[in-house]
């Protein structure tokens, strides 16, 4: 390879190099960083006599915008309550006094995570007991108070003056689904569940004493309530997942070697091999049996997965003292660890006679 | 590069997924141990469907009973701890009455009389699994056979719920003893496989030795000193006629055996000092010599096909087991244990012999495969000798002698597990069983 070979190979490689390294950590870093929305105020022009008759009825107003330090900045009464990190959004908020209908979505964006952390455990609470799970959400208004740190604003709706919450407005809907990854039961449940008016019940004081304030809060939770989503305080039940195994049970660590010699001494103490035919004593069965959560076989799922060693009549009498086994030991339920559910859901147990046979 | 990109995607993801698919995947385990207990049976009674049957409805009951937990492979629950009361033959079964007292097999029948004839109707039923074994079955026969009637009410439940075969309504012949042991009196007599209906085929003024079924169970071989000599005789068990098989002046036969079509006859022959194997054709009376070693060849027994035959020779210095051709030719040792080995019989399944082995001053009853592999010893005692199979080869029945001066012979029957080791109850001193095929 001469030079003019060596220095093409060279770079090749290195542009090769960084098309992979390119590829391997994308091109988000050569976007332009995203620029702040600018901020824009609106200024009314008015006379110099307009603004003097202003000023002579500025002391009727004075006594509470005075005493904030931040008057100048934000000369509009109604952002008081905004966020200091976004002024331009509040600029935007000021002709849109939000009462508490956004309020509440904030709320469920909260909630609805907590809801999903619920319900998810307990597969078989989505059909039935839904409604009465959501007597949690009661729980959350504290999350409420989250929408305050969220930064981003949201293009206000027309001042309501009505405190009553305001239907799920889409766009609520629509922020709540990105906080909603974690539920596994149907999207469309979660928003059911989580109803404005508990949130008002909830509400606390100071939201529902200052409409206006809340209001205003709701522009800003809306995109902040997914960040700020708290987990709910109590956890529910323990996972109870339905006997058909839903497979939302944690997996839990690797069973132990422990815990499955316990299982084998429970399992062998009712394996009765007294009463088997010579064939059936030559007779290795693998069973498959289905547990419940508690620990209980699923009788009905006993089967017969595999068989050596041993005819046709022989493999049947050794399944039949292998499931007898399961069914009589596994009616106390077997001694495994609830949280590896998942790990045990399905067990196979070979029966193998070679040694008592032998006996 | 797209496939780079792929790649570095799917390694990306195989982690994820094999954890999922660990997950996922059912938990193995391994049961080697069990437990060798009886299986609790409920029997909710032979039913009596008419007043004259209810005292045959009893002791059938009682035959079936004893019958299943004789095996020492069944256990019946007492009545007393019975939940649900059955009444009648077709009384719903309620499993969970029966799943409260453990009971992993519930049998409920009926007797009855129908012209003349005795009718016992049956059913048997898993319990755990909550369903019925099989059909239930109905048998008739003359009232002086009941006993045969619950032996095979019993070989029906026996083999549904083992797999094996069927034994209780079989026979064994034995020789009978009695007198002190310096003046024995022997002989022959036949009984039910559990000691009941005892009947004698000959009279005790000869010796009579090793008496063997036919295959059909109509004839019996046994060996007779009745000319001073031992003799081969063949009797007819339904007529109790017997007469002796051609032989050659001069010598001495023992030890026959028929072979499973009962057309042929092998046994020893001791001409010159010398003992070796022959068979006989039955119907021409004509023989052939199987071996000419000059050691001493006895005790053979035909395997199920016919096709080899396994017997005992000291060919090698000591009593060992061997097995060869049924036209003879070269034998096959298969014995290489301790001490000397004896009177081997082929199991009825083909996949066994048993055996008598005296070792260390002790006499033991054991099995083997046919190839001598897996030998294990059932039994042990100052006299244990002469095993005969079951029909089903899960039994084996043996002569069990006592030492010292008032010693006496006793049949005694073990499974071949080695478990469940009992006497068989015979009018008096015993010796030399010989198992019948199941009776038709």
């Amino acid at each position: 390879m001469n030079r003019p070979e060596k220095i093409g190979f060279y770079a090749s490689g290195a542009l090769h190099l960084a098309v992979i390294v390119l590829a391997i950590t994308g091109t988000e870093w050569l976007r332009p960083t995203p620029q702040t929305p600018e901020v824009i105020s609106q200024v009314a022009v008015m006379s110099e006599q307009d603004f003097n008759a202003m000023m002579a009825s500025a002391p009727k107003d004075a006594p509470q915008p005075t005493p904030d330090p931040k008057a100048p900045i934000a000369p509009t009464p109604p952002n008081e309550s905004a966020p200091p990190e976004t002024p331009a959004p509040e600029a935007q908020a000021q002709p849109e006094p939000k009462p508490d209908a956004l309020a509440d979505p904030a709320a469920q964006a909260d909630a609805k995570p907590d809801v999903s952390n619920i319900q998810e455990p307990p597969a078989q609470a989505d059909v039935s007991d839904t409604p009465p799970v959501m007597a949690p959400p009661v729980e959350v208004p504290s999350d409420t108070v989250s929408p305050e740190i969220s930064p981003q604003p949201k293009p206000k709706q027309v001042p309501r003056v009505a405190p009553t919450p305001a239907p799920e407005p889409p766009p609520d809907a629509q922020v709540s689904e990105t906080a909603k990854p974690a539920e596994t039961p149907k999207p469309e449940a979660t928003p059911q569940p989580v109803p404005d008016k508990p949130k008002q019940a909830e509400a606390p004081p100071e939201a529902t004493s200052e409409i206006a304030t809340e209001a205003n809060k709701t522009d800003t939770p809306e995109t902040s309530a997914p960040q700020a989503s708290p987990r709910p305080a109590s956890k529910p039940n323990p996972p109870a997942p339905g006997p058909g195994g839903t497979g939302s049970a944690p997996t839990g660590p690797p069973i132990t070697a422990g815990e499955k010699d316990a299982l084998i001494v429970d399992v062998k103490r009712c394996w009765n091999v007294g009463a088997l035919s010579s064939d059936a004593l030559r007779t290795t069965v693998t069973l498959s049996v289905q547990m419940q959560p508690d620990g209980h076989p699923i009788i009905s799922s006993i089967k017969l997965v595999g068989s050596s060693g041993g005819s046709g009549s022989a493999v049947d009498q050794a399944f039949e003292a292998g499931k007898r086994a399961i069914v009589r030991c596994g009616a106390d339920g077997f001694p495994l660890p609830p949280e590896k559910y998942a790990r045990w859901k399905t067990i196979e147990i070979d029966f193998n006679p070679d040694k008592m046979r032998m006996k | 590069m797209k496939r780079f990109v792929l790649a570095m995607m799917m390694a990306l993801l195989a982690g994820p997924m094999a954890a999922f698919a660990q997950s996922q995947e059912p938990l193995h385990i391994t049961i080697t141990d069990g437990v060798i207990e009886p299986l609790p049976f409920a029997m909710a009674g032979f039913l009596p469907e008419s007043p004259d049957a209810a005292q045959m409805a009893q002791q059938i009951s009682k035959v079936i009973s004893d019958d299943l937990t004789g095996t020492g492979l069944f256990r019946e629950i007492p009545k007393s701890a019975y939940v649900q009361k059955i009444d009648t033959f077709d009384t719903p079964v309620n499993y969970s009455d029966w799943q409260a007292i453990n009971a992993q097999a519930l049998v409920v029948g009926s007797v009855g009389m129908s012209g003349g004839k005795l009718v016992v109707k049956f059913r048997l039923f898993d319990v755990f699994s909550g369903q019925q074994m099989g059909d239930g079955q109905q048998l008739a026969a003359s009232p002086a056979s009941w006993r045969r009637l619950a032996h095979k009410v019993s070989d029906v439940i026996y083999s549904r719920i083992t797999g094996e075969g069927p034994y209780f309504d079989s026979r064994v012949v034995f020789v009978s003893e009695s007198g002190p042991k310096n003046d024995r009196q022997k002989r022959l007599a036949v009984m039910d496989y559990d000691g009941a209906n005892v009947s004698y085929l000959t009279d005790a003024s000869t010796i009579v030795l090793a008496p063997r079924f036919s295959r059909d169970g109509n004839k019996v071989l046994y060996t007779t000193f009745e000319t001073g000599f031992p003799r081969i005789k063949m009797l007819d068990v339904a007529t109790a006629s017997a007469r002796l098989l051609p032989d050659v002046p001069g010598t001495m036969t023992f030890a026959p055996r028929f072979s499973p079509d009962g057309s042929k006859i092998v046994y020893s022959l001791e001409q010159n000092g010398n003992t070796d194997l022959w068979l006989m054709d039955v119907a021409s009376g004509e023989t052939q010599r199987l071996t000419t070693s000059p050691s001493i060849e006895t005790s053979p027994s035909f395997s199920p096909d016919g096709k080899q035959i396994v017997f005992e020779s000291d060919r090698s210095g000591t009593q060992q087991l061997y097995i060869m051709s049924a036209s003879g030719g070269d034998a096959t040792r298969i014995s290489f244990g301790d001490g000397r080995y004896s009177t081997p019989v082929w199991s009825p399944r083909g996949d066994m012999i048993a055996f008598t082995k005296q070792n260390a001053g002790r006499f033991h009853i054991g099995v083997m495969r046919t190839d001598g592999s897996e030998e294990r010893l059932l039994t042990s005692s100052f006299l244990d000798e002469g095993p005969t199979w079951s029909p089903n080869g899960r039994v084996i029945m043996f002569t069990r002698e006592s030492p010292g001066a008032q010693g006496e012979a006793a049949l005694y029957s073990v499974d071949i597990s080695g478990r469940n080791l009992k006497k068989v109850p015979t009018p008096g001193p015993a010796s030399d069983p010989a198992w019948s095929p199941l009776l038709p």
